[in-house]
């Protein structure tokens, strides 16, 4: 569950980035999205927030949930704004997409 | 006034971060260490066995040892063993007619012998002898003790450079401009620029946490920093508000005169267990161990709460009644209980506990970016004079010490732990002034010598121990990868992970900042591209 949220956030994360133009330019140059398109991602992205939160507190209470959603949208920032954009942007979209799908198998599992 | 707003938050900013910035670096250094101080205290004692019975097992072995070596005392109190801590750690305290006078010449020991202490492997109920170490206690005294300084103003430092950090934190956010713009901006490779990025990435991304640490840490001594609300409402006896506010179970009465037999320990953990609806005990003491009216108090395992303060019951031995329950805290206890919990950390499990690590790590980037983005800042300005004035000669001397210099002394405190010899007198101590010498060393030779070859040398040689450290540890311990991996213990098998992560982060800043070179100005670009373009190149060269 804890990896799961961690990747929801990541991809929460990711769609947000995806809103901004600056990060449109850095990972598709002249085929950055156009407005309408951007509002789809951020909107998508506050939804993703909403769902690691959602899971967060039930995994771990309302006590913990909230500490455990906040943990996560911090490591998930880091490794955006450390590591992918300024190394590896190509790898942004498919972590977007495998990190959530690999938390919810480790959840599952 | 004469700035604006923005501009005096951006002055107290600087000013206040410098100030504090590297008494700063080693609090935070020293507290993220702390919330693996039961692991950094199993790795520093490879002798302790893994646990292999259960929580039952152990707390009888646990009585009965006890029962042996210390049948007289008035109050035992004890540790069970969990995952992250195999020992089980007890301590006693002895009737005053039971104390010996202190021999002259022998160091007196804590409480003028009237405690006694023991680790005892719960596997077999015998006393363990593990080498003599402070473990990760350490790093958690250090954390708001410090060290060689009196307690009382090391704490008074501390809690002042938490508020100077607090308003630090607030009038950085002030000063962030462009906070949800920049919220994902890293420009690499472009000097100042990058410096100011990864200072505020690292603080914005972990806000909620360095706000929570920070105004935390405050709470977890305000009784201490603001004394003045107890004095004025309990003028003559302080204690009555302690036992008052955060005061758990009263004394117990004087001890009967009869003996009776207790009940098996198993039973009363098990009341304790049912009544907690499953979850499972920490610890417990007894107060007058063997006497008719003997009592145990046991306490609640961490995990399930946020609170640090730990709900407790109180059965008699003898008869197995429940006489009381921990009293329910009000409502100022409860929310301190809350933020002291959350600076402690104890409730979190891995992964929780993962996080908070990272987290702190962030602080501490955040904190030493802080710190040299200052005297990146300062540079050109001593450039353009040609020559380094001294407060930038003295914040890179600081800065080198701190930022590059603490990860050696860390390191060094656990070489120390493994090479130093078992039956030295005095080992804990001495491991310590091997953190404090590999300090001192470094932020010595950084004063001598503040240039960017130190920076270099200084952040290799971490790197260096940081990552030889598994090695040394395989040529003197029996607990290392090669053993602990295979055996699943990732407890140990962790510790030698991270030093080796650490290694090779130590290592990239130390080749990054080998490699680096200054960024040209522009009037020597343009005087560069001149030359580029009309074929004069010799006399610039020579001129740069």
């Amino acid at each position: 569950m804890m990896l799961l949220a961690l990747g929801l956030s990541f991809s929460a994360f990711t769609a947000l980035s995806l809103a901004m133009e600056k990060h449109q330019l850095d990972l598709h140059g002249k085929q950055a999205a156009p407005v309408s398109r951007r509002r789809q991602w951020s909107g998508l992205g506050w939804v993703l927030l909403g769902a690691a939160f959602g899971l967060s507190v039930v995994d771990h209470g309302w006590a913990m949930g909230p500490v455990l959603w906040l943990g996560t949208m911090t490591i998930a920032g880091l490794l955006l704004a450390f590591g992918l954009y300024p190394w590896k942007p190509r790898w942004i979209a498919p972590l977007a997409l495998a990190l959530p799908a690999l938390g919810l198998v480790a959840a599952l599992v | 006034m004469k700035n604006g707003f923005r501009q005096s938050m951006a002055w107290l900013h600087t000013w206040t971060g410098l100030l504090v910035g590297w008494l700063l670096l080693l609090i935070f250094m020293a507290g993220t260490a702390s919330y693996y101080r039961e692991e950094i205290s199993r790795w520093m004692r490879p002798e302790l066995p893994a646990t292999t019975v259960s929580t039952d097992v152990a707390a009888e072995r646990a009585v009965h040892y006890l029962q042996e070596h210390a049948g007289h005392a008035e109050t035992w109190f004890v540790t069970l063993p969990d995952p992250r801590n195999p020992a089980m750690r007890m301590f006693w305290r002895n009737p005053e007619s039971m104390v010996k006078p202190p021999v002259e010449g022998e160091r007196r020991r804590r409480g003028g012998g009237r405690f006694g202490d023991a680790t005892v492997d719960p596997n077999t109920g015998d006393k363990l002898e593990a080498r003599e170490t402070r473990g990760g206690e350490f790093f958690y005294r250090l954390h708001f003790d410090l060290h060689y300084i009196p307690v009382l103003w090391a704490r008074y430092l501390v809690g002042f450079c938490a508020m100077f950090m607090l308003v630090a934190i607030i009038t950085g956010v002030i000063t962030h401009k462009k906070i949800f713009k920049d919220f994902f901006t890293f420009r690499k490779d472009k000097g100042l620029r990058s410096w100011l990025d990864f200072h505020n990435v690292s603080a914005v991304m972990a806000l909620p946490y360095h706000a929570m640490i920070t105004y935390t840490g405050i709470v977890t001594l305000m009784v201490m920093y603001l004394p003045w609300g107890i004095k004025a409402a309990y003028p003559t006896d302080e204690d009555a508000f302690f036992s008052e506010a955060f005061g758990g179970m009263p004394e117990v009465s004087a001890p009967a005169e009869g003996r009776a037999a207790p009940l098996p320990i198993q039973q009363l953990l098990d009341s304790a267990r049912t009544h907690w609806k499953g979850v499972d005990v920490s610890g417990f003491s007894v107060a007058h161990p063997g006497a008719a009216n003997a009592v145990i108090d046991i306490r609640q395992r961490d995990g399930r709460r946020l609170s640090v303060d730990t709900p407790a019951l109180r059965y008699d031995m003898v008869t197995g009644t429940l006489l009381m329950e921990s009293p329910a805290s009000g409502a100022a206890t409860a929310t301190r209980g809350v933020m002291y919990g959350l600076h402690l950390a104890r409730f979190a499990d891995w992964g929780l506990r993962a996080l908070f690590f990272l987290s702190g790590l962030t602080g501490c980037l955040m904190v030493a970016s802080g710190v040299v983005l200052w005297a990146v800042k300062e540079r050109p300005k001593h450039a353009k004079s040609g020559r380094i004035g001294f407060g930038l000669r003295l914040v890179d001397a600081l800065n080198i010490g701190a930022v590059a210099g603490l990860p050696i002394a860390f390191a060094s405190y656990f070489w120390g732990n493994r090479l130093l010899p078992l039956q030295l007198p005095e080992r804990a101590d001495a491991e310590v002034s091997v953190f404090f010498y590999a300090w001192g060393a470094a932020l010595l030779a950084a004063f001598i010598w503040p240039k960017r070859l130190m920076w270099t040398w200084q952040l290799y040689l971490g790197a260096a121990l940081f990552a030889l450290l598994p090695l040394l540890n395989a040529l003197t311990t029996h607990a290392h990868l090669g053993v602990t991996i295979p055996a699943g213990d990732w407890i140990l098998a962790g510790f030698d992970l991270v030093m080796l992560a650490f290694g090779a982060m130590l290592a990239m800043c130390g080749w990054r900042m080998q490699r680096w070179t200054p960024p040209l100005s522009a009037a020597e670009k343009k005087k560069r591209a001149a030359a580029a373009a009309g074929g004069s190149a010799v006399p610039i060269e020579a001129k740069a």
